[in-house]
Protein backbone atom coordinates (compact mmCIF):
# COMPACT_ATOMS: atom_id res chain seq x y z
CA UNK A 1 0.00 0.00 0.00
CA UNK A 2 2.46 2.36 0.94
CA UNK A 3 4.51 1.53 -2.37
CA UNK A 4 1.76 1.91 -4.55
CA UNK A 5 0.71 5.76 -2.99
CA UNK A 6 4.85 5.68 -3.76
CA UNK A 7 4.22 5.15 -7.41
CA UNK A 8 1.34 7.28 -7.27
CA UNK A 9 3.22 10.37 -5.47
CA UNK A 10 6.08 9.46 -8.49
CA UNK A 11 3.52 9.52 -11.43
CA UNK A 12 1.65 12.98 -10.05
CA UNK A 13 5.61 14.38 -10.16
CA UNK A 14 5.80 13.65 -13.45
CA UNK A 15 2.59 14.72 -14.52
CA UNK A 16 3.52 18.36 -13.00
CA UNK A 17 7.13 18.16 -14.39
CA UNK A 18 5.69 17.89 -17.83
CA UNK A 19 3.10 20.41 -17.56
CA UNK A 20 5.35 22.71 -16.04
CA UNK A 21 7.62 21.69 -18.68
CA UNK A 22 5.02 22.63 -21.56
CA UNK A 23 4.23 25.87 -19.49
CA UNK A 24 7.44 26.98 -20.26
CA UNK A 25 7.87 26.19 -23.82
CA UNK A 26 4.18 28.02 -24.68
CA UNK A 27 4.41 31.06 -26.34
CA UNK A 28 1.96 33.62 -26.51
CA UNK A 29 0.51 33.70 -30.41
CA UNK A 30 1.57 36.48 -32.26
CA UNK A 31 0.24 36.94 -36.21
CA UNK A 32 -0.47 40.29 -38.16
CA UNK A 33 -3.64 41.46 -39.26
CA UNK A 34 -5.25 43.84 -41.08
CA UNK A 35 -5.82 47.90 -40.01
CA UNK A 36 -8.61 49.44 -40.89
CA UNK A 37 -7.01 51.96 -43.23
CA UNK A 38 -5.76 48.55 -44.79
CA UNK A 39 -9.16 47.23 -44.83
CA UNK A 40 -10.79 50.41 -46.00
CA UNK A 41 -8.39 50.99 -48.87
CA UNK A 42 -9.32 47.21 -50.09
CA UNK A 43 -13.05 48.50 -49.96
CA UNK A 44 -13.19 51.21 -51.57
CA UNK A 45 -11.21 50.47 -54.37
CA UNK A 46 -12.78 47.21 -55.38
CA UNK A 47 -15.85 49.78 -55.02
CA UNK A 48 -14.35 51.72 -57.39
CA UNK A 49 -12.71 49.20 -59.69
CA UNK A 50 -16.34 47.86 -60.48
CA UNK A 51 -17.57 51.76 -60.97
CA UNK A 52 -15.16 52.32 -63.64
CA UNK A 53 -16.20 49.26 -65.24
CA UNK A 54 -20.01 50.33 -64.90
CA UNK A 55 -20.65 48.12 -62.16
CA UNK A 56 -22.04 48.92 -59.07
CA UNK A 57 -21.26 47.07 -56.00
CA UNK A 58 -21.37 46.50 -52.18
CA UNK A 59 -18.15 45.07 -50.72
CA UNK A 60 -17.18 43.51 -47.47
CA UNK A 61 -13.67 42.98 -45.79
CA UNK A 62 -13.31 40.06 -42.77
CA UNK A 63 -10.72 39.72 -40.31
CA UNK A 64 -8.48 37.26 -39.63
CA UNK A 65 -11.78 35.16 -37.62
CA UNK A 66 -14.31 36.18 -39.86
CA UNK A 67 -15.48 39.36 -38.25
CA UNK A 68 -16.90 42.30 -40.41
CA UNK A 69 -13.69 45.18 -40.66
CA UNK A 70 -15.41 46.87 -43.03
CA UNK A 71 -18.53 46.64 -45.06
CA UNK A 72 -20.09 48.51 -47.71
CA UNK A 73 -23.69 49.18 -48.47
CA UNK A 74 -23.85 50.71 -52.30
CA UNK A 75 -27.66 52.25 -52.37
CA UNK A 76 -27.02 51.77 -56.36
CA UNK A 77 -26.51 48.46 -56.04
CA UNK A 78 -29.19 45.33 -55.35
CA UNK A 79 -30.58 44.89 -52.21
CA UNK A 80 -29.15 41.63 -51.84
CA UNK A 81 -25.42 42.75 -52.25
CA UNK A 82 -24.33 43.94 -49.08
CA UNK A 83 -25.13 40.39 -47.41
CA UNK A 84 -23.97 38.48 -50.48
CA UNK A 85 -20.67 40.62 -50.76
CA UNK A 86 -20.10 39.34 -46.62
CA UNK A 87 -21.17 35.92 -46.88
CA UNK A 88 -18.75 35.82 -49.55
CA UNK A 89 -15.59 37.16 -47.77
CA UNK A 90 -17.11 35.13 -44.90
CA UNK A 91 -16.48 31.92 -46.93
CA UNK A 92 -13.36 32.73 -48.29
CA UNK A 93 -12.01 33.48 -45.40
CA UNK A 94 -13.11 30.31 -43.35
CA UNK A 95 -11.99 27.81 -45.82
CA UNK A 96 -8.90 30.14 -47.50
CA UNK A 97 -9.77 30.26 -50.46
CA UNK A 98 -11.74 32.11 -53.43
CA UNK A 99 -14.92 31.63 -52.58
CA UNK A 100 -15.70 30.46 -56.37
CA UNK A 101 -13.08 27.67 -56.09
CA UNK A 102 -15.23 26.78 -53.08
CA UNK A 103 -18.58 27.27 -55.27
CA UNK A 104 -16.44 24.75 -58.10
CA UNK A 105 -15.63 22.32 -55.34
CA UNK A 106 -18.83 22.28 -53.54
CA UNK A 107 -20.71 21.87 -57.08
CA UNK A 108 -20.43 18.03 -57.71
CA UNK A 109 -21.75 17.58 -54.20
CA UNK A 110 -24.57 19.40 -53.10
CA UNK A 111 -25.52 18.00 -50.01
CA UNK A 112 -21.82 18.82 -48.70
CA UNK A 113 -22.03 19.84 -45.17
CA UNK A 114 -19.54 22.63 -45.59
CA UNK A 115 -23.06 23.99 -47.65
CA UNK A 116 -25.48 23.47 -44.53
CA UNK A 117 -22.71 25.73 -42.30
CA UNK A 118 -24.60 29.15 -41.16
CA UNK A 119 -22.95 32.08 -43.27
CA UNK A 120 -21.60 30.09 -46.03
CA UNK A 121 -22.55 30.45 -49.73
CA UNK A 122 -21.03 28.98 -52.70
CA UNK A 123 -20.95 32.01 -55.11
CA UNK A 124 -17.86 33.59 -56.57
CA UNK A 125 -16.61 36.99 -55.81
CA UNK A 126 -14.65 36.84 -52.92
CA UNK A 127 -11.19 36.15 -52.48
CA UNK A 128 -8.72 35.82 -49.39
CA UNK A 129 -6.41 38.15 -48.26
CA UNK A 130 -2.96 36.43 -47.41
CA UNK A 131 0.65 37.53 -46.26
CA UNK A 132 2.67 34.65 -48.19
CA UNK A 133 0.82 31.36 -47.84
CA UNK A 134 -1.29 32.40 -44.22
CA UNK A 135 -4.70 33.96 -44.80
CA UNK A 136 -5.32 36.60 -42.55
CA UNK A 137 -9.09 38.08 -43.84
CA UNK A 138 -10.80 38.37 -47.16
CA UNK A 139 -12.67 40.45 -49.90
CA UNK A 140 -16.41 39.65 -50.87
CA UNK A 141 -17.66 41.77 -53.83
CA UNK A 142 -21.57 41.35 -55.01
CA UNK A 143 -22.85 43.79 -57.68
CA UNK A 144 -21.74 43.16 -61.17
CA UNK A 145 -23.39 40.83 -63.79
CA UNK A 146 -21.16 37.83 -63.18
CA UNK A 147 -18.89 36.13 -60.18
CA UNK A 148 -16.13 36.69 -62.48
CA UNK A 149 -16.16 40.29 -62.80
CA UNK A 150 -17.11 40.66 -59.10
CA UNK A 151 -13.81 38.91 -58.45
CA UNK A 152 -11.86 41.17 -60.39
CA UNK A 153 -12.72 44.33 -58.45
CA UNK A 154 -11.56 42.28 -55.15
CA UNK A 155 -8.63 41.82 -56.81
CA UNK A 156 -8.04 45.03 -57.55
CA UNK A 157 -8.75 46.27 -53.97
CA UNK A 158 -6.01 43.46 -53.10
CA UNK A 159 -3.46 44.37 -55.14
CA UNK A 160 -3.68 48.24 -54.44
CA UNK A 161 -2.54 47.15 -50.68
CA UNK A 162 0.02 44.40 -51.77
CA UNK A 163 2.74 46.05 -50.67
CA UNK A 164 1.96 46.09 -47.41
CA UNK A 165 0.87 42.68 -46.74
CA UNK A 166 4.00 41.73 -45.47
CA UNK B 1 -81.38 51.11 -53.25
CA UNK B 2 -79.60 49.56 -56.03
CA UNK B 3 -79.47 53.58 -57.15
CA UNK B 4 -77.92 54.72 -54.18
CA UNK B 5 -74.95 51.82 -54.26
CA UNK B 6 -74.03 52.71 -57.60
CA UNK B 7 -74.51 56.29 -57.19
CA UNK B 8 -72.36 55.74 -53.95
CA UNK B 9 -69.62 53.49 -55.82
CA UNK B 10 -69.85 56.40 -58.41
CA UNK B 11 -68.92 59.20 -56.09
CA UNK B 12 -65.92 57.29 -54.19
CA UNK B 13 -64.35 56.47 -57.63
CA UNK B 14 -64.38 59.93 -58.66
CA UNK B 15 -62.79 60.88 -55.40
CA UNK B 16 -59.86 58.10 -55.84
CA UNK B 17 -59.06 59.54 -59.26
CA UNK B 18 -59.60 62.60 -57.89
CA UNK B 19 -56.45 62.12 -55.47
CA UNK B 20 -54.84 59.65 -57.97
CA UNK B 21 -53.92 62.31 -60.22
CA UNK B 22 -52.78 64.68 -57.90
CA UNK B 23 -50.39 61.81 -56.01
CA UNK B 24 -46.53 62.09 -57.30
CA UNK B 25 -44.02 60.19 -56.55
CA UNK B 26 -41.83 60.58 -53.78
CA UNK B 27 -38.57 62.66 -54.34
CA UNK B 28 -35.87 62.15 -51.46
CA UNK B 29 -31.99 62.71 -51.27
CA UNK B 30 -29.88 59.34 -50.02
CA UNK B 31 -26.38 59.02 -48.86
CA UNK B 32 -24.10 58.02 -51.01
CA UNK B 33 -21.71 55.40 -50.51
CA UNK B 34 -18.68 57.73 -51.07
CA UNK B 35 -19.91 60.44 -49.16
CA UNK B 36 -21.24 57.72 -46.40
CA UNK B 37 -17.66 56.59 -46.39
CA UNK B 38 -15.95 60.00 -46.17
CA UNK B 39 -17.89 60.62 -43.20
CA UNK B 40 -16.73 57.00 -41.66
CA UNK B 41 -13.34 57.62 -42.03
CA UNK B 42 -12.76 61.42 -41.46
CA UNK B 43 -14.84 60.52 -37.72
CA UNK B 44 -12.28 57.57 -37.57
CA UNK B 45 -9.45 59.52 -38.13
CA UNK B 46 -9.98 62.32 -36.13
CA UNK B 47 -10.77 59.89 -33.06
CA UNK B 48 -7.31 58.26 -33.88
CA UNK B 49 -5.60 61.39 -33.98
CA UNK B 50 -6.65 62.12 -30.28
CA UNK B 51 -5.75 59.21 -29.33
CA UNK B 52 -8.83 57.09 -29.74
CA UNK B 53 -9.58 54.17 -31.13
CA UNK B 54 -13.34 53.64 -32.57
CA UNK B 55 -15.43 51.91 -34.99
CA UNK B 56 -18.01 53.84 -36.67
CA UNK B 57 -21.35 52.84 -38.95
CA UNK B 58 -23.05 55.13 -40.79
CA UNK B 59 -27.01 54.57 -41.20
CA UNK B 60 -29.12 55.24 -44.53
CA UNK B 61 -32.81 56.54 -44.27
CA UNK B 62 -34.38 53.37 -43.62
CA UNK B 63 -32.19 52.82 -40.76
CA UNK B 64 -29.59 50.26 -43.35
CA UNK B 65 -25.86 49.80 -42.69
CA UNK B 66 -24.31 52.19 -45.43
CA UNK B 67 -21.29 51.71 -43.58
CA UNK B 68 -19.61 49.79 -41.06
CA UNK B 69 -15.50 50.30 -40.11
CA UNK B 70 -14.01 48.48 -37.31
CA UNK B 71 -11.44 50.80 -35.58
CA UNK B 72 -7.88 49.08 -34.90
CA UNK B 73 -7.58 47.87 -31.24
CA UNK B 74 -11.18 48.67 -30.17
CA UNK B 75 -13.34 46.97 -28.06
CA UNK B 76 -15.33 43.90 -29.39
CA UNK B 77 -18.40 45.89 -28.61
CA UNK B 78 -18.30 49.53 -30.50
CA UNK B 79 -19.20 47.84 -33.48
CA UNK B 80 -22.74 47.13 -32.24
CA UNK B 81 -22.79 49.79 -29.60
CA UNK B 82 -21.60 52.16 -33.23
CA UNK B 83 -24.23 50.88 -35.04
CA UNK B 84 -27.20 51.45 -32.37
CA UNK B 85 -25.93 54.80 -31.80
CA UNK B 86 -26.62 55.74 -35.05
CA UNK B 87 -29.87 53.83 -35.23
CA UNK B 88 -31.45 55.48 -32.72
CA UNK B 89 -30.29 58.77 -34.03
CA UNK B 90 -31.64 58.28 -37.23
CA UNK B 91 -35.17 56.74 -35.81
CA UNK B 92 -35.48 59.98 -33.18
CA UNK B 93 -34.10 62.21 -35.83
CA UNK B 94 -31.74 63.37 -32.76
CA UNK B 95 -28.49 62.83 -31.31
CA UNK B 96 -28.67 59.84 -29.44
CA UNK B 97 -27.13 62.01 -26.45
CA UNK B 98 -30.64 63.48 -26.77
CA UNK B 99 -32.08 60.77 -26.72
CA UNK B 100 -30.57 59.75 -23.74
CA UNK B 101 -30.78 63.10 -21.76
CA UNK B 102 -34.84 62.56 -22.85
CA UNK B 103 -35.68 58.96 -21.45
CA UNK B 104 -33.32 59.31 -18.23
CA UNK B 105 -36.71 61.09 -17.04
CA UNK B 106 -38.95 58.08 -18.18
CA UNK B 107 -37.38 54.76 -18.02
CA UNK B 108 -40.25 52.96 -19.30
CA UNK B 109 -40.02 55.45 -22.33
CA UNK B 110 -41.45 52.43 -24.95
CA UNK B 111 -38.54 53.71 -26.80
CA UNK B 112 -36.22 52.42 -24.72
CA UNK B 113 -37.89 49.01 -26.03
CA UNK B 114 -37.66 49.18 -29.32
CA UNK B 115 -34.94 47.16 -31.16
CA UNK B 116 -31.49 48.46 -31.20
CA UNK B 117 -32.20 51.36 -29.59
CA UNK B 118 -29.65 52.96 -26.93
CA UNK B 119 -29.51 56.04 -25.04
CA UNK B 120 -25.88 56.60 -25.21
CA UNK B 121 -23.98 59.83 -26.57
CA UNK B 122 -21.88 59.36 -29.64
CA UNK B 123 -24.22 59.56 -32.94
CA UNK B 124 -25.58 62.61 -34.71
CA UNK B 125 -28.09 62.84 -37.48
CA UNK B 126 -27.27 63.28 -40.88
CA UNK B 127 -29.51 66.66 -42.72
CA UNK B 128 -29.94 67.97 -45.43
CA UNK B 129 -31.42 71.18 -44.26
CA UNK B 130 -33.98 70.30 -41.55
CA UNK B 131 -34.72 66.76 -43.35
CA UNK B 132 -32.88 63.58 -41.87
CA UNK B 133 -31.13 61.48 -44.25
CA UNK B 134 -28.86 59.25 -41.92
CA UNK B 135 -26.94 59.23 -38.64
CA UNK B 136 -23.04 58.74 -38.10
CA UNK B 137 -22.54 56.57 -34.98
CA UNK B 138 -19.42 56.62 -33.03
CA UNK B 139 -18.24 54.54 -30.23
CA UNK B 140 -14.80 53.85 -28.21
CA UNK B 141 -13.44 57.20 -26.93
CA UNK B 142 -13.47 57.56 -23.44
CA UNK B 143 -17.02 59.28 -23.32
CA UNK B 144 -19.85 60.07 -25.63
CA UNK B 145 -18.72 63.44 -25.60
CA UNK B 146 -15.95 62.96 -27.48
CA UNK B 147 -17.23 60.13 -29.84
CA UNK B 148 -20.08 62.99 -30.63
CA UNK B 149 -17.20 65.21 -31.18
CA UNK B 150 -15.34 62.95 -34.24
CA UNK B 151 -19.12 62.11 -35.61
CA UNK B 152 -19.21 66.18 -36.02
CA UNK B 153 -15.72 65.84 -37.70
CA UNK B 154 -17.13 63.60 -39.98
CA UNK B 155 -20.68 65.74 -41.54
CA UNK B 156 -18.60 68.69 -41.56
CA UNK B 157 -15.99 67.47 -43.71
CA UNK B 158 -19.14 66.62 -45.80
CA UNK B 159 -20.88 69.34 -45.32
CA UNK B 160 -20.89 70.94 -48.75
CA UNK B 161 -22.48 67.63 -50.36
CA UNK B 162 -25.56 67.46 -47.69
CA UNK B 163 -27.93 69.79 -50.41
Amino acid sequence: MPKIHHLAAVSLATALACGLATSANAQLLQHKDLSSVIATTIALTAVDACKAQGYNVSVHVVGRNGEVLVGMRNPAAGVNTFENSWKKAYTSRTFRTPSGKFAENVGQNPVAGALFLANITAARGALPIMIGDETIGAVGVSGAPGGDKDEVCAQAGIDKVKDQLR
Amino acid sequence: MIKITIGTGALALACSFAISANAQLVTTKHLSLPIAATIATTAMETCKAQGYAVSVHIIGDMGEVLVALRGDNTGPHTMENSMRKALTSRGTRLPSGQFAENVAKTPNAGALRLGNMIPARGALPIKVGEEVIGAVGVSGAPGGEKDEACAKAGIDKVADQLK
